[in-house]
């Protein structure tokens, strides 16, 4: 036990030591020199007449992560539950393969990262967590991960940090399709269709996915006979999703932007290993709607965005029967940004939410709620080199006392030498998660009176940035450390005859972030990489007299150690694309006495481009996954499968 | 949150159902001479670690008399390199062998005690609960099958460890008994115990007792007591409904008869439960209110104030020396088991495994 717990360091340290390229950076990087074939036009943001003030303006001294069209292309048939954890270290509790995947960042828990479309949060209100694999790749085409807490900028629940998904408008591209089919093991069948069009007034992208798979894939159990090979049952699954973007633009300053994006899964709900069988399946539905308008002048800026969300979950199994599901969120946004000075930028704003909950586990009777907040952000550059923010924010729960939660942030840029850059940044902030649907109305158990979690929270870190455009080289590093203490965390702890939510303690999560991006060019040879590394350290500290969970553990499922690498290189129609993640031991339970092994990922992607016409190309490309054949648990007791491939066929148009 | 639910009420749903409640009756004062008895010893205390549901992280905990410590927290996973599965519900012993009842894995592991080998898996049950030996040949498995439908109990032939016939009864069978050529089996699901002739295995009658019967103890007259928990009601919006809760019951049958003397507790706030008698069985031990009630099986009335100010989800009591242990179900962290003198004073506490829920003491 006490080798097995320190094993993961050494392996870890003997990955990263091979690699070479370790501790570097985390900013978007330049890997626009080196897009794959049918991407090179898309997603970078254009030279625009109206420049709105984009969030991540506000959010300085933060680490950033962007996912842009290059690290998605090849994941048009999968969800963000693959991207996530084939391409960050991020750890993605997954129970099986397309089963929930639930994430945790910075040794906090699911419900403490919000998930924000076009600048709404689509955590599942009951759940007040998202399942990333019920999120297809498609509906978004940049992912922005912000670790930390920062919820003056982004509201509610984001305290561990917050995914952002977008799809950033290029104007005057034209006309672009791509299609994609896709068959693979274990009865995958994918295909996908994206076409858009802009010209200087009117951009639009409409994509379909449609995907379903048997996964009955074979897995290994232990049973008194041996080690017996079985198939796995009951984890097939029919996905679709749908999403329409219109961006208007209407006058001078004027922009009206729409968005729909429908998602659909029916899963099957795959067993624990040897345990009941009971035909568990539950169907996702989510629809969410958006439209906004924006009007910006010289210096200044109003918006307002409306969004309408339904996510249905109805589930369903032999033993307990049906359980449905249905939550439906309105919301509502206004802000003013005012460029007061060339370099200042001061944006107010409101939000309010309504849910309307019919739920089984709530009672027959509908459940509503209304949720408010106003913040102020402030964007300040005393000088070139230093850019300063400072946000608030006031959240309104039903009758809860919910803390301002401001943050400040600053960057010093402190050497610029040359092809060298190296910057510091920290920030302060402060965060809440109002208690979740579930939490406050459940039946038996839910607690009306939770209060707000809240969080307080530090990081700072260094940026080093070297870049040759002579050599088409750019080296990025960044180092982050952190430290956060969340209060009034919620557990479910079992009662005299039912669980029940309560605040019950105080967590502590502290760790290092680590990663660089390399892009570099040579003649036709492109090359982008990126490592990252993440140390997780993350215990309870304090308690209620009634949480029997000991102090000082790391808390179960937050891997302490976690690492990534990603390389994508191209050469001529070529592209080779491999991923490698470490995953740390995690433990299961609370006290820290059992747990499950770390593990090591390699998927890679070979592709062949061939032109076949003027505007149109063909792209094969072949997929394998888990290469090392590696027999692993993402979760307790969730089979994964073992070495499995796809074959893809794409088409691109123009 | 489905997960969650479903594991939060699958245990406290065996506790809920029935019907209606009998009449409340003193049982009548025992005259027997009591015989003199060979002492038991007990060396051993196997703690049966229910686990997470879905998780198959259950086991049974070797807790040492001798050497007052945990003698091996995972002793099934660490003897047979495998892990005992989803849900361990019970275990019984039956001469050296020990019977496991894997409630979500469908199954019954039959262990050697000195060894905790696995000698058989029994498997193809049907929501296992809990396991009685009739005889060095035979031993009868409630199964639950499915909820709101009848329950069955499966006949196993313990020299072939394969399951012989399933006889119907009531429905969610929980904890059984036997005395001589009887078996009787509390039917929680409903408020009635189903008597069956271990020599025929006939249904011999169907005995009325207090709503949710969950568990069954025989003292040493060979009476019969039954704990009832009492049908929870709820309001249509899933608070409980106390105007039509019932009261928790404990009643005592006469073998050979197929009725019961029955009396009811004093509210119906809380379901007593976990039903336990002592090595000489003659004191009940029951879980209730947030705490552990004892009573003599000759007293009048049943007991208004606890003898231990605490909630457990295992309770079980040292034939040897009526030494209590209480396991604590957090269900988060590796749990503890904390022991009492039989006067309800703490003795000392010891870590096991995942939510305690039951003791075999050998």
């Amino acid at each position: 036990m006490h080798f097995l717990k320190w094993l993961p360091v050494k392996r870890l340290g003997t990955l990263l030591g091979s690699v070479g390229l370790l501790l570097v950076a985390a900013q978007p990087l330049a890997a626009q020199s080196a897009l794959p074939p049918d991407t090179a036009r898309a997603q970078r943001l254009p030279t625009v007449r109206v420049a709105g003030v984009r969030p991540d303006r506000f959010a300085v001294g933060s680490r950033r992560l962007t996912l842009d069209s290059l690290d998605l292309v090849n994941y048009r048939t999968g969800t963000l539950a693959e991207v996530l954890s084939a391409r960050t270290a991020l750890y993605l509790k997954n129970y099986g393969p397309g089963q929930l995947s639930s994430i945790t960042m910075r040794g906090t828990s699911a419900r403490h990262t919000a998930v924000l479309w076009n600048g709404f949060n689509i955590n599942l209100p009951s759940l007040g967590e998202a399942d990333f694999a019920l999120l297809p790749a498609t509906g978004a085409t940049q992912l922005d991960i912000q670790p930390g807490p920062a919820s003056a900028t982004y509201g509610n629940g984001a305290v561990g940090g917050t995914v952002l998904l977008s799809s950033p408008v290029r104007w005057g591209a034209g006309w672009r399709a791509v299609a994609q089919g896709e068959l693979g093991s274990f009865g995958l069948r994918a295909g996908t269709l994206e076409a858009g069009f802009s010209n200087e007034k009117l951009a639009v992208r409409t994509s379909l996915l449609y995907r379903q798979a048997e996964n009955n894939f074979p897995y290994f159990e232990q049973v008194a006979t041996g080690r017996v090979r079985r198939a796995q049952e009951n984890a097939a699954l029919q996905q679709a999703s749908f999403t329409q973007d219109l961006t208007l633009r209407l006058g001078q300053g004027g922009e009206l932007t729409a968005a729909a994006w429908l998602t659909d899964a029916d899963r099957q709900i795959q067993p624990g290993i040897g345990t009941n069988n009971t035909n568990a399946r539950e169907r996702d539905q989510s629809r969410r709607l958006m439209a906004g308008y924006r009007h910006i002048s010289s210096r200044h800026e109003w918006a307002g965005r409306v969004a309408w969300f339904e996510d249905v979950i109805n589930y369903r199994d032999d033993v307990s029967g049906l359980s449905e599901s249905s939550v439906r969120t309105t919301q509502a946004q206004a802000e003013h940004t005012w460029n007061f000075a060339p370099t200042a930028t001061l944006r107010v704003g409101a939000e309010a939410q309504h849910f309307a909950a019919q739920v089984d586990g709530y009672g027959t009777q509908a459940r509503t709620e209304n949720r408010f907040s106003g913040f102020a952000l402030l964007r300040y550059d005393p000088r070139p080199r230093l850019h300063l923010s400072l946000n608030v924010r006031q959240a309104v729960l039903p009758g809860r006392q919910v803390p301002l939660t401001p943050t400040a942030g600053a960057e010093w840029e402190v050497v610029q030498a040359g092809p060298q850059m190296l910057s510091l940044k920290a920030s302060a902030s402060r965060s809440y998660r109002a208690p979740t649907l579930n939490e406050r109305y459940w039946r038996p158990g839910g607690n009306p009176d939770l209060l707000p979690e809240q969080g307080i929270g530090y990081e700072g870190g260094v940026v080093h940035t070297l870049a040759v455009p002579t050599a088409h080289l750019r080296l990025q590093t960044e180092l982050t450390a952190y430290h956060q203490l969340v209060d009034n965390w919620v557990q479910w702890t079992p009662g005299a005859s039912y669980w029940s939510p309560r605040n019950l303690r105080q967590v502590r999560a502290q760790g290092l972030e680590a990663s660089s991006q390399l892009s570099w060019q040579s003649g036709a040879y492109q090359l982008a990489s990126r490592a990252s590394y993440a140390f997780t350290h993350s215990q309870k500290t304090q308690g209620a007299a009634y949480d029997s969970d000991p102090v000082g553990r790391q808390l179960p499922f937050v891997p302490l150690h976690s690492a990534a690498l990603s390389v994508d290189q191209q050469w001529h129609g070529w592209q080779l694309t491999t991923t490698l993640t470490f995953t740390g031991y995690r433990y299961t339970d609370a006290s820290a006495t059992s747990f499950l092994p770390s593990y090591l990922l390699l998927n890679a992607t070979a592709g062949r481009t061939l032109v076949v016409g003027p505007s149109w190309k063909l792209l094969v490309l072949a997929q394998g996954y888990n290469l090392t054949n590696r027999s692993y648990q993402s979760y307790q007791n969730r089979a994964m499968p073992l070495r499995h491939g796809a074959l893809s066929l794409r088409v691109l148009w123009r | 949150m489905k997960s969650l639910s479903t594991l939060t009420s699958l245990p406290y749903r065996m506790l809920l159902g029935g019907a209606a409640t009998l009449s409340l009756l003193a049982c009548d004062p025992n005259n027997d001479p009591t015989p003199t008895e060979t002492p038991i010893v007990t060396k051993s205390v196997f703690v049966v670690n229910e686990g997470n549901f879905l998780r198959s992280n259950s086991d049974i905990s070797l807790f040492s008399k001798e050497s007052n410590s945990v003698r091996n927290p995972l002793l099934f996973t660490s003897v047979n390199k495998r892990a005992l599965g989803d849900v361990a519900q019970s275990m019984a012993i039956q001469d050296s062998l020990g019977y496991i009842v894997v409630n979500n894995s469908n199954k019954l592991e039959v262990v050697s005690l000195a060894s905790f080998r696995s000698k058989a898996t029994i498997s193809s049950l049907k929501l296992p609960r809990y396991f009685v030996a009739a005889s060095a040949e035979k031993g009868y498995v409630t199964e639950t099958v499915a909820y709101g439908k009848a329950g069955q109990v499966s006949v196993i032939n313990l020299k072939t460890n394969t399951v012989t016939k399933s006889i119907p009864v009531g429905m969610q069978p929980e904890r059984l008994a036997v005395v001589g050529n009887r078996l009787y089996v509390t039917n929680s699901g409903e408020n009635t115990v189903t008597v069956l002739n271990t020599t025929t295995d006939a249904v011999e009658g169907t005995i009325p007792v207090g709503d949710s019967p969950n568990s069954v103890v025989v003292d040493r007259n060979n009476n019969v007591w039954v704990l009832s928990g009492g049908k929870v009601v709820y309001n249509a919006d899933y608070s409980i409904d106390f105007t039509r809760t019932t009261k928790g019951s404990l009643s005592q049958i006469t073998p050979g008869q197929l009725t019961a003397k029955t009396r009811e507790v004093e509210v119906n706030t809380s379901s007593p439960g976990r039903l336990t008698i002592n090595g000489r069985r003659d004191q009940l031990y029951y879980t209730y209110r947030g705490g552990v009630y004892t009573l003599a099986i000759d007293d009048d009335k049943l007991p208004t104030t606890p003898l231990i100010r605490r909630s457990f989800y295992g309770l079980g009591v040292d034939p040897q020396d009526n030494t209590i242990y209480g396991g604590v179900g957090s269900f988060t962290a590796a749990d503890k088991v904390i022991r009492y003198r039989s006067t309800g004073a703490a003795i000392d506490s010891f870590t096991v495994g995942i939510g305690p829920n039951g003791f075999v003491f050998y």
